[in-house]
């Protein structure tokens, strides 16, 4: 591991930054908390560069993972009048990583269960109950 | 859904985290690379301390052999004849045997008897004392004193007798062999050898028997039965009184410093005026003779002992003379004064027995060989090889030795 960062590891950051920062955001409702994790997750790839065989998923499974720990859960959005933060704040952290790896991300139950370590009918709930709850949050019903 | 979620996590910051990130991993694998060092060096200490233990525990090759020689003994080392309460003892050869142990050189010669011809020790003042003896003129006695130079001068005072007889005690001679001291009734006559300077100190106490100098030679105990003063000869400390009273002894001679060896201890003195224990003492005693004599590490007393069963005796009560290692360093050890060899008839010579009382420690040649008295004879106990010397033969009643005697 060399002194200066690698060309090949500052493209792969670089490319993905803002959009894995952005999920975090949302699935741990606290920009900090998003930053810290995502930082944690780059330097643990860094380590691994080039041993690691499918980095995408090494990085995000540390990224998300962690928001699933009972000892880790805060209150979302804090002080936001966003009603689309406040209806992802009604959810739990489960099934607000859930919801925003299935809407955002855009990844099957399969992959999410696979990242967050849960089983696929897990992610199925989740997917279900944050659905209902973001609806009636939003107070949309069925519009949406 | 996306729109809204997408327009929920708008107007983020850009991130930067590369380098970072990268900087990071570099700390972290530093961390890890020198807990994984600190591991090592640990299992390595945990190793050797391990094999060590195990090499000590171990049966085979780990056993601590002892040495193959037995450790070096001086030439003409002699091994004890036996343990008395623990410590080791060897048996003094027996009377009538003495003329024919070897001999060390003093100033004393082979035979030590009052002199033909004697100056006045103010024309031949001596430098150090090697004897002190009496001799008797009508009922008072006159000190002759015996230089390392192996001339004798005679001191210009007329001592009186003490209620025990010769006012000669064991302990006259101070430790630099310069001054000489003698209990008087009432007082100490002390004679500066080196200036024929003669000093009387009246004391309190009128049945006084004994002295024993302290080991600056500046100051001397004086004893009788129950009483014991400390006599300040020269310059004192600021304020010191030249007679200072001290715990006394119904024994004068046990009165002695730095050690004394008495019944069941050893006892230290102190500058206050007073003994402390020192070290317990478990010995066969039946009485102390005779004053304690110190060195830096020894300290020697002669005892009458109880009937030792390891040293059968049928003509005489087994005397013991003991040298207590006061240092607790080396090893104590004691001499067992033999009893004559019975002749065919199977008695022994009443004239060779050592009665109690005939026999005490009278001084150190060196470090480690301890003079004492026999009947008729000086003798010398060399304590690293348990062998007995002849010293000098006695024509005297009775002699008090000083450092001269290793001139």
């Amino acid at each position: 591991m060399h002194d200066t960062v690698d060309p090949d590891f500052a493209s792969y950051v670089d490319a993905r930054q803002g959009r894995w920062l952005r999920t975090a955001y949302l699935v741990y409702g606290e920009l900090e908390r998003a930053e810290e994790q995502l930082l944690h997750a780059f330097s643990r790839l860094s380590l691994r560069w080039n041993k690691v065989d499918d980095p995408d998923v090494f990085v995000q499974r540390l990224l998300y993972q962690p928001a699933l720990a009972r000892w880790s859960r805060v209150r979302a959005f804090p002080d936001e009048d966003d009603p689309v933060k406040l209806a992802l704040a009604e959810l739990t952290p489960a099934q607000r990583a859930v919801f925003v790896l299935l809407h955002l991300e855009e990844l099957t139950e399969f992959e999410v269960a696979d990242l967050l370590g849960i089983s696929h009918s897990t992610v199925h709930g989740h997917a279900l109950a944050a659905l209902t709850r973001f609806r009636t949050a939003l107070g949309a019903g069925d519009r949406l | 859904m996306q729109p809204l979620l997408y327009q929920a996590s708008d107007l983020l910051p850009e991130p930067d985290l590369a380098d970072a990130a990268w900087a990071s991993g570099l700390d972290t694998r530093r961390r890890r690379r020198r807990s994984v060092l600190a591991g090592v060096v640990i299992a390595l200490l945990i190793a050797v301390i391990a094999a060590i233990g195990a090499g000590v525990r171990g049966s085979n090759n780990a056993e601590l052999v002892p040495p193959t020689t037995p450790p070096s003994n001086p030439p003409g080392y002699l091994p004890p004849s036996g343990q008395i309460a623990g410590i080791d003892f060897w048996v003094a050869p027996p009377p009538g045997s003495e003329r024919f142990l070897d001999r060390i050189e003093t100033p004393l010669g082979d035979l030590l008897r009052l002199p033909d011809t004697v100056v006045a020790l103010k024309e031949n003042p001596l430098e150090r004392t090697a004897a002190v003896v009496l001799e008797e003129q009508g009922a008072a006695y006159v000190p002759l004193i015996l230089g390392a130079d192996s001339s004798w001068a005679v001191a210009d005072v007329q001592l009186r007798a003490t209620r025990s007889g010769s006012p000669l005690s064991s302990g006259t001679v101070s430790p630099d062999g310069r001054l000489a001291a003698f209990p008087q009734p009432g007082q100490v006559v002390v004679i500066d050898v080196t200036t024929a300077e003669i000093r009387r100190f009246n004391l309190p106490a009128q049945d006084l028997r004994s002295v024993a100098w302290l080991m600056d030679s500046n100051r001397v105990l004086v004893s009788g039965p129950g009483v014991a003063y400390r006599v300040l000869v020269g310059a004192g400390g600021y304020g010191e009184p030249t007679v200072t009273a001290v715990n006394g002894s119904r024994d004068p001679d046990a009165i002695t410093a730095p050690y004394r060896l008495d019944t069941g201890a050893v006892m230290r003195y102190l500058s206050t005026g007073g003994w402390m224990l020192d070290s317990s003492l478990d010995l066969p005693v039946r009485a102390w003779v005779g004053q304690t004599f110190s060195t830096s590490s020894t300290a020697a007393r002669l005892f009458i002992a109880n009937n030792l069963p390891q040293v059968p005796t049928r003509a005489s009560q087994p005397q013991v003379l003991a040298a207590i290692d006061t240092l607790r360093a080396l090893p104590s050890r004691l001499l067992v004064l033999g009893e004559p060899q019975p002749s065919t008839a199977g008695r022994a010579d009443p004239a060779d027995v050592r009665e109690p009382g005939c026999c005490a420690v009278l001084g150190w040649y060196d470090d480690n060989t301890p003079l004492f008295e026999v009947r008729g004879w000086v003798l010398a106990w060399d304590l690293r090889t348990g062998r007995v010397h002849r010293v000098t033969e006695l024509a005297v009643n009775g002699v008090a030795l000083g450092p001269g005697i290793r001139s």
